[in-house]
């Protein structure tokens, strides 16, 4: 099934099971169902709770808060996460603060859906993978789409739990078809769950076993798509064999997969689409370079796309995003 | 012939699922009938043809298919539409045969060794990816069980014994045997296939650790060393494979060497030349003790040790398990190692140590210049 339409499903069925659920966000309304049609049906099979709003994301965050301190768990599409700026403050200032200002008494449950990522042309500002401006917020978890995951864990996780989450999804996965483990492979590769106790799993994926892997590379979202194909490109040709950890719980990172797999492999690369500089890769780097001080074969590498505007023009963007050319090109780099 | 394309400009779909076909499968269709609906991840799209002929569906109803590719063809007759369904029934065929006899998944480069090697991938172990790796080790495998050779004959009045690891270490004790223990080596296991059939000192390599429990059960040998310094994981997991089979190790000692006055002596231990144990010492089993080490009086020794050259304790000290010594150490009195410690050659222990640490050593480079 391809993950829209897994998404979708995932949303009508916490809408069922869960009360407390209601959608809001732009344009979700039945027939348009949202502009990537994640929200499809939603408003015809559950009328009472399901909204479209203004075109005001200052107020689909506002609202959303009022809705979880009322005890509701809103979840708010956000028709582009590049509009996620407009929602900052009530995320930094409000929500993922109730809990600590109010001495417990109240908690404030919102998740934000936020499609994400280019390589479609789209632009500077419809393009991006803002999510760097969102991890190491205290009390936020956020939680990144993936094409070895099944989205409604990201739900079931986010109504289990009392706590805001942002929920990333690049928009390139949404065509794409779900492929979670089945009896320990998916496709040509190894897979196998891996995690700590109430986090998410992540996915670890290689053609060989872990202790012949050379490099372990971490990669969410759309990115660890491209570097499963990459991994097993270079496994099958040239015997450069790579373990990839696809972690769904991008913020706070769980450590346990990606330190088991450099245990092994002795080398990491981290690869993300957002753009280099403070990032996602950064964070992950320092911490596995003090926890595997002086055990390294090599320094981390961490692959991000180009410190600047994302171009318009397709051919520019392609240079500027990280691509599997570029992630290969890495790969071969730290395997030399 | 011409084909039937889904006109779309959706940058948002790769797929779509054929909601509707209009007309049957070989059906007579005009232009600019509509003769599909196509649901995106946007939109319902109907499809129109843009010339008339016969209809063939590429996908049934329900089914996903690429937006890039056509989903039907069209053809002038019948008998022309029916041709190419011949066709494309006989192109699967082939590849689903083609699919069933690649069952075997190898490296790019495995396949190339393979080719070059002769060898046969599909007698290799299927259930994993082939690597170059796995082809090499299956030509240095080829060889008949029943030619792999026999251990040798020995003596009665010696004790038979079966050495683990064909490399170096095996030497030592061949050598050690030869000083006159009343010993004799009969043959040498090693997992190591390259070194099957081979010899060392005369001792054939007779297979590898699979065989230890057979040729014990026919009495081929009485006991077991373990003839491998460089890793004391490796002595552990031995000797508890031979606890598991029930085959005893026995001590090598060489004939140079003092074991002193109300020693406790465990099982499987090696002593090289030169060595002393000092008075009421107690080691345990499997260590691999090398030349000139000298343990002074009250030391206690745990399992599985591996030292180097030149190891001098003073009294008292203990050495936990599966501890390993450099070159050349000093320990003063009363120290102790807890287990898996390491030390680095030319250490002088003043302290204890706790388990699970390395003890590291400042490197006093010594330059080398050319003579002037």
């Amino acid at each position: 099934m391809i993950y829209s339409r897994a998404l979708n499903e995932a949303l009508h069925r916490a809408l069922g099971e869960d009360a407390r659920v209601v959608v809001l966000g732009e344009d979700i309304s039945d027939p348009y169902g949202g502009a990537f049609k994640v929200s499809r049906g939603l408003t015809t099979a559950f009328p009472d709770r399901v909204k479209t709003t203004p075109v005001s994301e200052q107020a689909i965050a506002g609202i959303s808060a009022g809705l979880a301190l009322g005890g509701y768990r809103p979840i708010a599409e956000v028709m582009f996460g590049d509009f996620l700026s407009l929602c900052f403050d009530q995320l930094l200032n409000h929500i993922t603060k109730y809990h600590a200002m109010y001495a417990g008494q109240v908690t404030c449950p919102v998740m934000f859906r936020a499609p994400m990522g280019g390589h479609r042309g789209y632009g500077p500002t419809h393009s991006q993978s803002i999510e760097k401006h969102f991890l190491g917020i205290p009390h936020l978890r956020v939680v990144a789409a993936s094409p070895y995951h099944e989205p409604y864990d990201a739900f079931a996780d986010f109504l289990a739990k009392d706590d805001p989450v942002l929920f990333v999804e690049h928009k390139l996965l949404y065509p794409k078809h779900i492929t979670a483990p089945t009896d320990g492979r998916v496709g040509e590769l190894l897979a196998s769950h891996a995690g700590s106790e109430g986090v998410l799993p992540s996915v670890c994926l290689s053609l060989v076993p872990r202790e012949e892997c050379a490099l372990t590379i971490v990669a969410y979202g759309y990115e660890a798509l491209l570097a499963a194909s990459v991994v097993e490109k270079l496994g099958m040709e040239d015997e450069l064999f790579c373990e990839l950890v696809v972690p769904a719980q991008i913020a706070p990172v769980d450590f346990a997969p990606i330190d088991a797999s450099v245990s092994a492999t002795r080398r990491l690369l981290t690869v993300e689409e957002g753009t280099a500089g403070w990032s996602w890769g950064d964070r992950v780097a320092a911490s596995i370079q003090r926890s595997h001080f002086g055990r390294l074969a090599k320094p981390v590498e961490v692959l991000a796309s180009q410190p600047t505007v994302i171009p318009g023009a397709r051919r520019l963007e392609q240079e500027m995003l990280v691509g599997a050319h570029h992630i290969e090109q890495k790969i071969r780099e730290a395997l030399s | 012939m011409s084909d039937v394309i889904v006109p779309t400009s959706d940058v948002n779909s790769e797929t779509g699922v054929i909601v509707e076909w209009k007309f049957a499968d070989g059906a007579r269709v005009e232009a600019g009938d509509v003769v599909a609906d196509i649901e995106t991840s946007k939109a319902v799209i109907e499809v129109p043809v843009t010339a008339s002929g016969f209809l063939l569906q590429l996908a049934a109803q329900d089914a996903e298919v690429p937006l890039s590719a056509p989903i039907a063809k069209l053809f002038e007759s019948t008998e022309a539409l029916e041709a190419h369904r011949a066709a494309m029934k006989a192109e699967e065929n082939a590849a689903a045969e083609a699919a069933a006899s690649a069952g075997v998944r190898a490296t790019a480069k495995a396949k190339a060794r393979a080719a070059e090697l002769g060898v046969d991938l599909a007698s290799l172990d299927t259930s994993r990816l082939i690597t170059v790796k796995e082809v090499e080790a299956a030509v240095q495998g080829a060889f008949d069980p029943a030619s792999l050779p026999a251990p040798l004959a020995a003596p009665e009045d010696t004790e038979r014994v079966l050495l683990i690891g064909g490399a170096r270490g095996a030497t030592q004790v061949i050598d050690i045997f030869r000083g006159g223990t009343g010993q004799t080596a009969v043959a040498i296991v090693d997992d190591d296939k390259s070194k099957w059939g081979t010899e060392v000192y005369g001792v054939p390599v007779v297979g590898g650790s699979d065989r230890i429990g057979p040729l014990f059960a026919e009495g081929a040998f009485d006991a077991v060393v373990i003839a491998i310094s460089t890793s004391v994981a490796a002595r552990r997991k031995l000797r508890e494979l031979c606890a598991s089979l029930s085959v005893p190790l026995t001590n090598a000692i060489d004939k140079t060497s003092k074991v002193a006055s109300e020693v406790t002596m465990g099982r499987g231990n090696v002593l090289c030349a030169f060595v002393q144990i000092g008075t009421s010492a107690i080691v345990g089993d499997n260590n691999f003790i090398s030349a000139y080490n000298s343990f002074e009086h009250h030391n206690i020794l745990g399992s599985d040790i591996s030292t180097g050259p030149g190891c001098v304790t003073s009294s008292r000290v203990k050495i936990g398990d599966r501890c390993r010594l450099g070159t050349g150490i000093f320990i003063e009195p009363g120290v102790e190692l807890g287990e898996e410690v390491r030390v680095a050659s030319g250490s002088v222990l003043l302290k204890s140590v706790p388990a699970k640490h390395t003890v590291k050593q400042k490197v006093v480079t010594t330059v080398v210049v050319p003579n002037r």
